[in-house]
C-alpha cells in the first residue's frame, strides 16, 4: 500500500465491495498483481460476484469468482470501452480500480466523464511507484517516471518532479529544474521505482 | 479621487516599472514584528488599517493602466491563465456585479455603472475611462458581453482573482484570471479543494493552520469580506513569475549582487480580500500583489531595518518554498546597511510621513 504525506496526493485504499450498490465493474492493471493476487480479489468480491463484472488489462490467468472477466490489451483499451459503453452506468454502480497511479487516474478520469461520480470509485494502488508527469512550461506529459528529473517528452527540458498531485490532470508537476542557473543538473537518481 | 496614472510603465523588457513617494508611504508592509512565520492572520476587510491601501474594497492606484495592459499581454501569449469550470457561470455574474459597483462607487471620476434594473434581464452600462470602455449589455446574457463575465471584468481589474465553489463542506479552486501570480499555475490547480491547492506550503499544515482556515472560510458571510496578507520577493518588477514562464525569470534569481540588490530585489506583497458571493455562494477571491524594491522600502527606516530581520530568521524551508536560496544572502548585505540594531515598534505603520 502506498502511503504518502503530499497533501494534494489522493489516500488509495485496498478495494472493498459496496454490498449495497447495484453494479459492480472491476478493473485490474495486472502486471501489477502479486502471485495469487486475482483469487485475493475473488475472495474480496465473493459477495457480489453475482454483479461483478472485471476487465483485466494485460496479460493474465483467469480464476474463479471474478465470473467471465473481459481482456483488454492496455489502458487506452479501458477508456475507449467506457467512452463507448452502451449499457449505461447509473448512481447505483460501483468501479474499482487496482494498479499504478497513472492506470488508476485514466480509468478514474474517463470514468468520470461517463459520469461516475467520486463517491463510486475505489481507487488501489499496486506496483510500481512510477509517475506520469506534467510539464508546467508545455502542458505535455511524460509517462512512466521513475526518477527525480526527467527530460520532458514533450519541449525536452529536465523537469523536477514535484511532490503535487492534480486529479485533473492526473499526474505530478514537473517544473525546470535548471531554470536558474542553464545547464546546472542535479544527480539524476531513480526514487519511484 | 484623482490618480495620477502611468501608462507607460512596464513589468517585462525594459522594467520601467516605479512607485511614486505617495506609493511607497502607502504600501502595505506586512511584518509587523521582527520574525515571520505563518499563522491565520484573517481580519475583516474594513475600510481602515495602517495604510491607504485598505480605504476602499478594491483599491485602484496608479498603475492601474499599466498592470491591465501586462495582463493583456500575458493573456495573448497563453489564454489558459483564465479558467472557468461550466458550472461557474452564476459566480461569474457575482463577481462582474461586485467589482462594478464597488469600483463605480468608490471610484466616480473614473468608472461609471448605470443600471435599469437589480435583477438577471436589466441593461447595463459600464464605463471605464482610464482604459477607454463603455459597454452597454444584459445583466445575465453572456451574448451581450465581448467575452465571458469573470475574464471581461478581471481584465479591468488589478490581481488576480480566484473562485472557489463551495459543497461538501470544503472550497474548490474553480475559476480564475491568474496572470501575477507567486509560482502557482492555475492550469495545474484549477477544479482543487483547499488542502489540495495548498499543498506545498511547508510547516502550515502541522501546526493545523489550514484546517482553521478553511472552517472559518466556509462560514464566510455576504457583505462581511475578509483580509489578509501574504508575501514572497521577485527579482525585477515582474507580475508574471508563473511556473509557465519561470524559464523566462529564472536566471533574474542568479543576477543579484550585494551592489544591484536595491534596485532588483522587491518585495511583493499580496492583499488577499474573500468575498462571499450573493447568488452562487461561491467565494471570490482576489489576490492584490504590490510590488516594492529594496531601494524604495528602505527609504522608511524602520521598514528597511525590519525586512533585514525578517529575512534574516526566517526559517529555512520558508526561504526554499518562496524561492529566495540564490539570492537571500546579498539581499542581506545590502539590507543590513539599513539596520543598526536598534529596537523598533511592534506594526507596519511607517511611522514616517516624508521619505528618506
Amino acid at each position: 500500500m502506498l502511503h504518502s504525506d503530499i497533501k494534494s496526493r489522493p489516500t488509495y485504499r485496498a478495494l472493498e465491495p459496496d454490498l449495497a450498490a447495484a453494479g459492480h465493474l472491476l478493473v485490474v492493471e495486472t502486471a501489477t498483481l502479486q502471485p495469487g493476487g486475482l483469487a485475493n480479489l475473488a475472495d474480496t468480491f465473493a459477495p457480489v460476484a453475482a454483479k461483478l463484472h472485471t476487465w483485466l488489462v494485460g496479460e493474465a490467468q483467469a480464476v474463479p469468482g471474478l465470473g467471465k472477466p473481459w481482456q483488454l490489451p492496455a489502458v487506452a483499451d479501458v477508456v475507449d470501452a467506457l467512452a463507448c459503453a452502451t449499457r449505461g452506468y447509473g448512481i447505483g454502480d460501483r468501479l474499482y480500480v487496482q494498479g499504478t497511479e497513472p492506470f488508476l487516474w485514466s480509468v478514474a478520469t474517463a470514468a468520470a466523464i461517463v459520469g461516475f461520480g467520486p463517491g463510486q470509485i475505489q481507487l488501489c494502488h499496486a506496483g510500481s511507484l512510477q509517475r506520469r508527469v506534467w510539464c508546467t512550461h508545455c502542458h505535455g506529459f511524460t509517462e512512466q517516471v521513475t526518477t527525480n528529473v526527467v527530460p520532458c517528452a514533450g519541449c525536452g527540458r529536465h523537469l523536477l518532479v514535484r511532490d503535487h498531485f492534480s486529479r485533473r490532470l492526473g499526474a505530478f508537476m514537473g517544473v525546470m529544474v535548471d531554470a536558474e542557473a542553464p545547464g546546472e543538473i542535479p544527480a539524476i537518481e531513480e526514487v519511484f521505482a | 479621487m484623482s490618480i495620477a496614472f502611468k501608462p507607460e510603465e512596464t513589468f517585462r523588457g525594459d522594467y520601467s516599472y516605479r512607485n511614486s513617494d505617495a506609493a511607497i508611504l502607502r504600501f502595505p508592509f506586512p511584518f509587523p514584528e521582527d520574525k515571520y512565520m505563518y499563522s491565520v492572520n484573517i481580519e475583516p476587510h474594513v475600510r481602515s488599517g495602517p495604510s491607504d491601501v485598505y480605504l476602499r474594497p478594491f483599491d485602484v492606484d496608479e498603475h492601474y493602466i499599466a498592470e491591465c495592459r501586462d495582463r493583456a499581454i500575458t493573456l495573448e501569449r497563453d489564454p489558459g491563465r483564465c479558467q472557468v469550470l461550466p458550472h461557474m457561470m452564476l459566480a461569474q455574474w457575482d463577481t462582474l456585479e461586485l467589482l462594478m459597483e464597488n469600483l463605480s462607487a468608490d471610484y466616480p471620476e473614473h468608472f461609471t455603472l448605470t443600471k435599469e434594473g437589480d435583477d438577471f434581464g436589466s441593461r447595463w452600462t459600464w464605463t471605464n475611462r482610464p482604459l477607454g470602455i463603455e459597454q452597454s449589455f444584459i445583466f445575465g446574457d453572456a451574448a451581450t458581453l465581448p467575452c465571458e463575465p469573470f475574464e471581461y471584468i478581471t481584465r479591468q481589474a488589478q490581481g488576480d482573482f480566484a473562485i472557489c465553489d463551495q459543497r461538501d463542506d470544503n472550497l474548490y479552486m474553480d475559476a480564475g484570471m491568474v496572470t501575477s501570480q507567486a509560482d502557482w499555475s492555475l492550469e495545474f490547480d484549477v477544479g482543487m479543494s483547499f488542502m489540495e491547492w495548498h499543498g506545498p506550503v511547508p510547516l502550515a499544515h502541522q501546526t493545523g493552520v489550514f484546517e482553521r482556515a478553511l472552517k472559518y472560510l466556509l462560514m464566510l458571510r455576504l457583505g462581511q469580506p475578509v483580509r489578509r496578507l501574504n508575501w514572497t520577493m521577485t527579482i525585477n518588477p515582474r507580475l508574471d513569475t508563473s511556473p509557465e514562464s519561470f524559464p523566462e525569470w529564472g536566471t533574474d534569481r542568479a543576477s543579484v549582487t550585494p551592489d544591484n540588490a536595491g534596485q532588483k530585489v522587491h518585495l511583493r506583497v499580496e492583499l488577499q480580500t474573500l468575498w462571499r458571493l450573493p447568488r452562487s455562494n461561491a467565494i471570490l477571491f482576489p489576490i492584490r500583489c504590490y510590488l516594492a524594491s529594496l531601494d524604495d522600502l528602505a527609504r522608511v527606516p524602520k521598514w528597511g531595518a525590519r525586512l533585514h530581520r525578517v529575512l534574516s530568521t526566517l526559517p529555512p524551508q520558508l526561504v526554499e518554498y518562496k524561492g529566495l536560496t540564490r539570492y537571500l544572502p546579498a539581499a542581506l548585505a545590502w539590507l543590513s546597511r539599513h539596520d543598526d540594531g536598534r529596537a523598533l515598534p511592534v506594526g507596519t505603520e511607517a511611522g514616517v510621513s516624508t521619505l528618506s
